[in-house]
């Protein structure tokens, strides 16, 4: 059976390929080293597949059908969804038979998600695969949670969610090495007079929490306080989703910034430790 | 009114036709939505705080701005002119 090889977690935004240069040399150049330690370590703990817990922004899904949480179960995904994006267009391998087992474990445990066997990928899932230099290669299933349009998945929810991979992984026989990389905020509102102000306090407090034991205490603080980080932090619905597949285990800051001029609290961190 | 905003919004980064029509002739290519004159207008002008006070999406309004190349000092100082308008 297939083991839980590493969990990580990174911010991402399009300004990062877009308008990377709307921040001075040096604090850009630190993220994108950051970064590629990411990838590094990625590459070091020799994934057999890539589970990218991330959200559509709206490209796949629109508000006529717009699934609380999505795996994805093609073979390939061709990327980037938008026209928009500075990003060279690749196709990513997908892991089919990992994606049928989560889809058929999720609703033999009683979770209720879509899957798709088509998706143009976006920049939440290109990004950090992009800048942290793993952008093709490892095969990847991307788990797709609604953070971008409410009602959304409840933060604890998300949590399960998270404890739900961590089963399905331990009980698949088609891979040894399954790594998890979550991708999403941490605070930042886009497209509100609240655009470029971020909550330093929110994010320092929330990275705290998910490095501790309890389960409670990051869902509660993050369900009462998400509301003061801007709508872009319920993003961080997928970084409870990686402490979920970690099992609480404990947390390592990679790199930690408010980058008020890319409008986003970039966090990169690995858990190091996953508990069983 | 928010959810023909956002479905506008949607088919013009998604369906690269849309695009080169509104690109073309925007007037022409918004008469095929029932909009209210004053949306209409805010998709003709690039209005990004009337298009923000619709209540449509802010991810498909934020990729609105990036897609037709809307500067991002313009639209900024025009979602924050929206709060300042609304107190």
């Amino acid at each position: 059976m297939a083991k839980v090889a590493g969990v990580f977690a990174a911010s991402h935004t399009p300004v990062m390929l877009n308008f990377a240069d709307a921040i001075p040399a040096r604090e850009r150049d630190a993220v994108f080293v950051a970064f590629k330690d990411l990838g590094r370590r990625i590459t070091a703990c020799a994934p057999d597949v890539l589970v990218v817990v991330s959200d559509d922004h709206l490209h796949n899904f629109f508000l006529d059908n717009f699934p609380a949480v999505c795996i994805g179960a093609a073979e390939s995904y061709p990327t980037p969804v938008e026209h928009w994006l500075k990003a060279e267009h690749r196709t990513l391998p997908g892991h089919a038979g990992f994606a049928a087992h989560l889809l058929n474990e999720a609703l033999n445990g009683e979770f209720d998600p879509s899957f798709s066997m088509e998706l143009t990928l976006d920049h939440g899932i290109l990004t950090p695969l992009e800048l942290a230099g793993v952008a093709r290669g490892t095969p990847i299933v991307p788990l797709l949670i609604n953070c971008v349009q409410p009602p959304m998945p409840s933060m604890r929810r998300c949590l399960q969610w998270g404890r739900l991979l961590y089963a399905a992984i331990a009980s698949f026989a088609g891979a040894d090495r399954i790594a998890v990389l979550a991708t999403g905020g941490l605070s930042h509102d886009l497209a509100t007079p609240r655009m470029g102000l971020l909550n330093d306090a929110f994010d320092v407090e929330f990275i705290r929490l998910l490095g501790e034991r309890d389960d409670d205490a990051v869902a509660s603080y993050a369900s009462a306080h998400v509301h003061e980080a801007g709508n872009g932090a319920e993003e961080v619905r997928t970084w409870l989703v990686a402490r979920g597949a970690a099992q609480g285990g404990p947390l390592e800051v990679i790199f930690h910034k408010g980058i008020a001029d890319w409008y986003t609290g970039i966090c990169i961190a690995q858990w190091n430790e996953v508990l069983s | 009114m928010s959810y023909l905003v956002s479905k506008v919004l949607y088919r013009l980064h998604h369906r690269p036709e849309d695009l080169a029509a509104f690109t073309a002739d925007r007037i022409a290519y918004l008469e095929r939505y029932p909009l209210s004159e004053e949306l209409r207008r805010a998709f003709q002008d690039d209005d990004v705080a009337a298009l923000y006070r619709s209540g449509t999406n802010p991810y498909l309004l934020r990729a609105h701005c990036i897609g037709v190349g809307i500067p991002e000092k313009v639209s900024l100082a025009a979602l924050r002119s929206a709060a300042r308008a609304h107190g």
